[in-house]
């Protein structure tokens, strides 16, 4: 600061300063001779005071000016400043995507740009430093922008949130879908952030419609070819059992010439059914309906079964057929026909690229597995052909179709089915040097075996044991190491998925028991990996725990997750919340009675998306009627206003009835309900969702807390 | 010689199946859906029942189940013909009441193997 002073202002002063201690000598001197000096020497030490004071009143005039001149300067400097940084602050916000505002300790508007006005659509005059963030609220709140929530009550809630930083999603009425970032600032005020992400909700929607058709659309292609099978084999049937029987009554006439061409009709007939059983088989295994059946058998019997049917298809190309399985082998526990195709598969295939060579199968056992090796001394792969081995229609070689036919589906059947029985298969292989595929099985099943793809959850029954699975998702290394070691500690069996994506891929393959799935991760976040987990059927009902920074419950729980937790992630906690989720519950029956046509196909559709099975009734008489002819519902859904017999009544006489009494029914009403009917409603229905507001992901959470709560119930009596 | 009753709904397979067991020395008679095969089976006293599973009117499961049920019918020995080796089917064929169970397209010689051995078992 001193060096700013200029010297003019230093020199002044230091006269100043001379004087001041001049007059104060002169006092001093005066004093010490006493009294009777006093008056002669009173009127020079006047003079001398009054000359010292009119100096020091000069010169103090003189240091004042400079010092307002000075004053003056900086102010001008920093207000200059000032203006530069406001406007490039102005600017920079101005310039943003996102609208901007910050308020003060009072939740005063001090700061907003002008996205923040569009995005906020209010009048003018809310656009002020003497509008407060609570008057907004009210404003938008009397807008109907809260639905039928108490307007003063979100108030009090999002005052208390402005407290944490904390960002959620919000619809506006035109359909944009704005981010609300808010963040508490040091002076007390906080600063909010608006993002338009209509562009980005619409694309993800988008994607996950298309998402959806695209599989939705596999499905029925995989389920009308399964259902397709009869209808292909008959008049394929015909065809090998005319052919069969005409080379018998031909013998049996004496006219033994037409036998060859008949043969070649048979054989044509037999691999035309091989290569239809294929198709067949895949299409089940994609449509969820291959079913596992686990028994016991002798792996050297299952040897020699299959040597029979091979040991003539690997002389037609002049291969000698090594079978090599000691009785120390023992037996196996698994799907018998699936390891006979699996195998028969592997070893026509070896038959078919070796000529004049040696086929061999190697069965040895190691430890609790089953090892089978197939090898043959054939033409081999490149790495590029076994890359695309083990998927459906890609023959290592489109040539190869031509050359050995086949469909190229036998290997991805028998990966399909390795994987179903938990085991694996795999090659090694060179261009020339043969190819080796190892085929590896549990010789226990021990528990229920391996789910079938793509098969939906129902396929899991409710007391299987075991340990279960979580599956971690988060992008950060090192939550993999904490949770993955707290969670290996308490028994589970961890998998990890370091994005949106794997979590998904690994999601379907594993089917674990819950996720605990991260908010922040980049490319596909959080809540997209939790949507597209709920819009998956065979997915829907794997429970998810969110871990997130932020406190976002209510986000949470609207799109479906079992629980959230925020980090740093407390471990008692997720323990505790993994153990509450338990095992996963069956499926459920819902009857549905409502006379809205409508409201019944689109709950039905979203019940049975979540793989429940649902039935309706169109009024309460129906309804009645219902429960009287079929097994007890895991849940009814009544609607209150219905023509013939309305909800009420249906409670009433369900209640009356000792069958029925206990089961769990859930109120879905248009009806706006008085206090008395609140009341007789509260002691007979679990839970009343309106109508008007409620959601798809509302009921489906309903129902599925009920099915928790009965789950937990009948565990209890058990016990 | 022996009876068979064989209940199947599509005709070329009814008509090739007949005729091989025919010219095999067996005496055939046939019925186009499971509602059919059981009154045949009442009233013709078959030694053998060759039993598709998918048929119209009366499925092959109801009707096996009716047949093992009916008193005059229970010991006649019913082999299930399904149009696929599903390892469900042969459960659920067992669980049904039939004797034996084998798969469509037909293996002539297996099959007569399995006839041949339940009557075999219906003599002793």
């Amino acid at each position: 600061m001193l060096s700013l002073l200029p010297k003019r202002v230093f020199w002044q002063a230091a006269a100043v300063a001379f004087v001041v201690i001049g007059g104060a000598g002169a006092g001093v001197m005066l004093s010490i001779g006493g009294v009777p000096l006093l008056l002669q020497a009173t009127v020079p030490a006047v003079i001398a005071t009054v000359l010292s004071a009119l100096v020091i009143g000069m010169l103090a005039r003189q240091v004042n000016v400079a010092l307002a001149h000075h004053a003056e300067e900086t102010r001008t400097h920093f207000e200059r400043e000032l203006a530069r940084k406001t406007s490039e602050l102005r600017s920079t916000l101005e310039n943003m995507h996102q609208g901007v505002a910050m308020y003060d300790a009072d939740y005063k508007l001090v700061t907003w740009n002008q996205r923040f006005r569009e995005f906020l659509n209010m009048p003018d005059e809310f656009f002020s430093r003497d509008r407060s963030f609570i008057d907004y609220l009210r404003y938008i709140g009397a807008r109907g922008e809260f639905g039928d929530q108490n307007i003063e009550a979100v108030v009090a809630q999002r005052v208390e949130q402005l407290k944490r930083v904390h960002s959620f999603e919000r619809t506006r009425p035109d359909g944009t879908v704005l981010e609300i970032y808010r963040a508490p600032t040091p002076d007390g005020g906080f600063i909010a952030i608006y993002t338009d992400i209509t562009a980005r909700k619409q694309a993800e929607q988008e994607l996950m419609r298309a998402m959806e058709a695209a599989e939705a659309a596999n499905r029925v292609k995989s389920g009308f070819l399964a259902n397709m099978s009869h209808e292909l084999r008959t008049p394929l049937n015909a065809i090998i059992g005319y052919s069969q029987m005409l080379q018998e009554e031909a013998q049996d006439v004496g006219q033994a010439d037409f036998v060859p061409d008949l043969t070649k009709i048979e054989n044509a007939g037999k691999h035309l059914l091989g290569l239809i059983n294929d198709i067949l088989d895949l299409s089940k295994i994609e449509a969820g309906r291959m079913t596992v059946f686990i028994e016991e058998a002798k792996v050297s019997s299952v040897a020699a079964e299959v040597r029979g049917i091979i040991e003539p298809l690997a002389a037609t190309n002049g291969n000698r057929l090594v079978i090599d399985c000691p009785d120390t082998v023992g037996t196996i526990e698994t799907d018998v026909t699936k390891l006979k195709q699996s195998l028969l598969n592997l070893l026509s295939n070896a038959s078919k690229f070796t000529k004049n060579g040696t086929i061999e199968l190697a069965i040895a056992r190691d430890g609790d597995r089953v090892v089978l090796r197939v090898s043959d001394t054939g033409i081999g792969m490149t790495a590029d052909q076994m890359a695309r081995l083990f998927q459906a229609f890609a023959q290592a070689d489109a040539s190869t179709t031509r050359k050995f036919g086949g469909t190229g589906l036998g290997l991805a059947i028998t990966r399909h089915f390795a994987r179903m029985l938990r085991g694996d298969v795999t090659v090694a292989s060179e261009p020339g040097k043969g190819s080796v595929f190892t085929l590896v099985l549990p010789a226990r099943q021990g528990e229920a075996p391996a789910q079938p793809m793509a098969a939906p959850r129902r396929a899991v029954s409710g007391d299987v044991t075991g340990e279960r699975t979580i599956l971690v998702v988060d992008d950060d290394e090192a939550v993999h190491d904490t949770i993955g070691g707290m969670l290996g500690r308490e028994g589970y069996r961890v998998v990890h998925a370091r994005n949106g994506r794997d979590a998904l891929d690994i999601a379907r393959k594993e089917r674990p028991d819950a996720i605990t799935l991260d908010v922040m991760m980049p490319q596909m976040d959080g809540w997209s990996v939790l949507t597209a987990l709920k819009n998956e059927p065979a997915l829907a009902e794997i429970p998810v725990i969110m871990l997130t920074m932020l406190h976002e419950r209510a986000i949470a729980l609207q799109l479906g997750a079992a629980g959230y937790i925020t980090k740093p992630v407390d471990w008692a906690q997720l323990s505790a919340m993994l153990r509450r989720l338990g095992k996963r519950g069956d499926t459920a029956s819902v009857l549905i009675i409502d006379d809205d046509p409508q409201m019944r196909e689109t709950t039905r559709r979203m019940l049975e998306r979540s793989g429940h099975t649902v039935a309706e009734a169109t009024n309460g008489q129906e309804g009645l009627a219902w429960l009287a002819a079929n097994p007890l519902p895991s849940v009814i859904l009544l609607d209150l206003m219905m023509p013939v017999m309305d909800g009420f009544e249906f409670l009433e006489r369900v209640r009356g009835n000792a069958a029925w009494r206990d089961v769990p029914v859930l109120v879905v009403t248009a009806k706006s309900l008085d206090a008395a009917e609140i009341e007789t409603l509260r002691g007979v229905t679990q839970r009343i969702i309106d109508k008007g507001v409620s959601t798809g992901v509302d009921l489906r959470t309903a129902v599925r807390d009920i099915l928790k709560s009965r789950a937990v119930t009948s565990k209890a009596t058990t016990v | 010689m022996a009876k068979i009753l064989l209940v199947e709904d599509n005709e070329m397979n009814r008509d090739m199946l007949s005729r091989r067991l025919e010219r095999k020395g067996f005496e055939v008679v046939m019925a186009p859906d499971g509602q059919q095969g059981l009154e045949l089976a009442a009233s013709e006293a078959p030694d053998l029942i060759l039993m598709d599973m998918s048929l119209p009117v009366l499925d092959g499961w109801e009707a096996t189940r009716r047949v093992k049920a009916g008193d005059a019918t229970r010991n006649i020995p019913v082999i299930a013909l399904t149009a696929h080796a599903m390892v469900g089917d042969r459960d659920k064929a067992l669980d049904a009441g039939c004797d034996d169970y084998d798969t469509k397209p037909v293996d002539f010689p297996r099959l007569l193997g399995k006839i041949e051995m339940l009557l075999q078992r219906g003599k002793e």
